[in-house]
């Protein structure tokens, strides 16, 4: 009679041990959901300005650069320049600019890019989900990602061209 | 150390067996000598884990069958629970960073309540653990328990050893004249008309009733579990949702995580008047709402729903006025009136283009502020827009920009082009609100631009051309799937508590040694009433006995 009985209790000691653990998980990691350094990356599926859908799977195994920003931002304004720069010559070498609109609609993003002359993929966020997903607040906000898909850093507010190099260069140095 | 569990009547019994399965004899050494009444929990059966020799499963099992450990970790989970209440928690709050906010409302106190964690009690790790352990409690000391009692009860032995039926809490002896066999076989009547259910072995009777009644708590442990199970799965995606949305008059919005859409076609708010307001509300100089309500359609997406390139195509499916304590409810998904803003928002004008001179209109152009069309024709004219502005300002450089997303001051940069005008066409400006057209000075503005007197004019002749967002309802999103389980886990729990304490198991041992009857009576609540039966019974058999002589002396259930 033992037989049956001790696999009747390691099923149940490892049901409790799943959903325990699946419990305890969920509540930890879903408290607050706005990510932090070294968390993973909250993954996005956005309209691009090109008019395609863009998701985040398509940069996978690339290190990220993710901005978010709005035309009527001063900083994200002045800042843009600075990110273009440093996108061009991060291009061919794994690092991957990404630029999130928050909120504003296709003709003001696509002015202010014609005008600034951005050339990295710029997506719309019109129903802020990313903005959620990133628990962002103040803008710019930007996201440094690891090839990996690790938050590396996250910088908020204006950026400029040398602290810029910096940390591009320590992200792509980053296994 | 051996323990000989083998009773004298020939049974064997498990490790831990208190009182023999098959005859009731008291089997530890020490009790078996005394004459105390006997402990009668689960019949005396052993606890179905117990071993002579544990090892690491059998101690894990062993851990969370006991009760004393159950009872420690509910008393743990309920001392948690009230540290939760001290403060608010994070969850009640909307918009707050708490690792300011407890500091600045609760002083320092406050700070070392959010540094503790404490902030978020029901959401961490140590206290949603204790609610796991108390669960695998529930389930292991409900299946160590419940098994062997079963076992116990359904297999009873008609004919129990003398002592098991002498140390009882209630016990009858006499001596009777008639034949043993004829005594029993006469008993069986009363005792059938109370309720009992009667098995006679020769000189040897069971009476028993309501034994039901025993698995009370056990049912009321399957509740508990799936109301556990059930407040878990809340967890999952899509059986729980909570979210604050703000709601434009007259848009269709998308809530969050769903495949659902909710447009609020109208937003009213009547307010209390003057004489309606009592005495202390006038001096606050507030006024109070009398009714809010948000006439809302909520739609389900039906095509291109996830394909952000196309617009999802939508079904109504409800349609409700939402007010306080009125929430729309479809399908589980339950929208509630949460709050809203009176401010008006420009969604569109329509001016007319107009001749200067000669005043002829040739068209008129719907503007959207958001999604604004780029092209329009009215007459002869082509328009195109080359900015826009949606809070429009000069910068330090003079330089036009926009200095926030919403449409504060919107103001938009028409390229025109048509007879009568320079072949490059002209440039001109056109402010929205008729109030920033004089701040911002729109037509010197444009008289710069043009290098002249205008040709052209942008006009709105009424009211009826400028379409308003009146309001924004806030509604509360919530969905909760899990809820009726939740109920029903609660309801399982309310007839095991009734079971248990509506109905008494009730049990009466008789055996015959020669002439000498001896009555063993046990049961799990009520000695008073069972008593008084018991004697009723005997009464009926000629036996004249006092109730309160029937008792054996000890408490113990």
């Amino acid at each position: 009679m033992g037989k049956s009985r001790r696999t009747v209790q390691i099923v149940i000691l490892c049901l409790i041990l799943v959903l325990g653990g699946y419990a305890i998980t969920t509540s930890v990691s879903g408290s607050n959901g706005k990510p932090k350094e070294g968390d993973r990356a909250p993954s996005f599926e956005l309209l691009g300005l090109d008019g395609q859908v863009h998701t985040s799977d398509e940069y996978q195994g690339k290190a990220m650069v993710i901005n978010f920003w709005g035309t009527w931002c001063e900083p994200c304004v002045k800042e843009m320049p600075a990110l273009q720069a440093q996108a061009d010559k991060w291009k061919d070498k794994g690092v991957q600019f990404v630029g999130i609109n928050v909120g504003e609609d296709q003709m003001t993003v696509d002015n202010f890019v014609r005008q600034v002359g951005v050339t990295f993929p710029i997506m719309l966020d019109r129903d802020k989900n990313s903005v959620r997903d990133y628990g962002i607040s103040p803008m710019p906000t930007t996201f440094f990602v690891s090839e990996t898909g690790k938050i590396s850093t996250i910088h908020i507010g204006q950026l400029d061209l040398d602290t810029l190099d910096a940390q591009i260069s320590q992200l792509a140095k980053q296994p | 150390m051996f323990q000989n569990t083998k009773c004298e009547c020939g049974h064997q019994n498990p490790v831990g067996t208190v009182l023999c399965e098959a005859c009731g004899k008291p089997l530890l050494e020490e009790t078996a000598q005394s004459n105390e009444v006997l402990e009668m929990r689960y019949d005396g059966m052993a606890r179905r884990s117990q071993r002579s020799n544990p090892n690491i499963i059998d101690r894990i099992w062993n851990f969370f069958s006991s009760v004393k450990i159950a009872v420690y970790m509910i008393v743990l989970t309920l001392v948690g629970s009230m540290l939760g209440t001290i403060y608010p928690q994070e969850s009640t709050f909307l918009n707050i960073d708490p690792s300011v906010y407890y500091k600045e409302t609760y002083g320092q106190l406050g700070h070392i309540y959010y540094l503790l964690g404490l902030s978020h009690t029901y959401e961490s790790w140590w206290f949603i653990l204790l609610l796991v352990m108390i669960g695998a409690s529930l389930v292991i000391c409900s299946l160590d328990r419940v098994l062997p009692l079963y076992k116990a009860l359904n297999k009873q032995r008609i004919r129990k050893h003398l002592q098991f039926l002498t140390r009882q809490r209630l016990v009858y002896q006499g001596s009777i004249e008639e034949a043993p066999e004829e005594w029993i076989k006469k008993a069986v009547t009363p005792l059938r008309k109370k309720g009992y259910r009667v098995h006679t072995q020769g000189d040897a009777l069971l009476a028993e009733k309501q034994r039901f009644s025993r698995w009370g708590p056990y049912v009321i442990h399957i509740g508990l579990i799936i109301f556990l199970l059930a407040v878990l799965a809340r967890g999952l995606p899509g059986l729980n949702l909570d979210e604050h949305v703000a709601f434009p008059e007259g848009e269709i919005k998308k809530i969050p995580n769903t495949s659902m859409y909710l447009k609020n076609e109208k937003f009213n708010v009547e307010f209390y008047s003057d004489d309606e307001v009592p005495e202390q509300f006038k001096n606050l100089n507030k006024t109070v709402p009398k009714l809010f309500e948000t006439k809302v359609v909520l739609y389900e997406c039906t095509a291109d729903c996830s394909d952000l390139s196309k617009k999802p195509q939508l079904a109504e499916v409800a349609r409700h006025d939402v007010r306080v304590n009125q929430p729309l409810n479809y399908q589980g998904l339950k929208a509630y009136q949460f709050d809203y803003d009176l401010t008006p928002t420009i969604r569109s004008v329509t001016p007319d283009l107009v001749n200067v001179k000669t005043g002829e209109v040739y068209g008129s152009l719907k503007i959207d502020m958001m999604d604004t069309q780029r092209t329009f024709k009215a007459g002869p004219y082509t328009l195109t827009v080359k900015e826009k502005f949606m809070d429009f300002a000069l910068d330090d450089k003079g330089e036009p920009k926009s200095k926030s997303p919403s449409p504060n001051a919107p103001a938009f940069l028409f390229h025109i082009k048509g007879p009568d005008l320079p072949e490059k066409g002209i440039q001109y400006l056109y402010f929205a609100k008729q109030i920033d057209k004089q701040r911002f000075q729109q037509d010197a503005i444009n008289r710069q631009l043009v290098g002249g007197e205008l040709p052209l004019q942008l006009e709105v002749d009424s009211m009826d051309k400028v379409d308003l967002i009146q309001s924004v309802s806030y509604l509360n999103i919530r969905v909760d799937k899990a809820m009726p389980f939740v109920w029903v886990g609660a309801g399982i729990v309310m007839l095991g508590l009734v079971m248990g304490f509506y109905w008494h198991h009730r049990r009466i041992w008789i055996r015959f040694d020669d002439e000498r009857i001896t009555l063993g009576g046990h049961t799990n609540k009520n000695w008073f009433g069972f008593r008084r039966e018991v004697a009723g019974i005997l009464k009926q058999m000629n036996l004249e006995v006092d109730e309160k002589s029937l008792d054996n002396g000890g408490n113990q259930a």
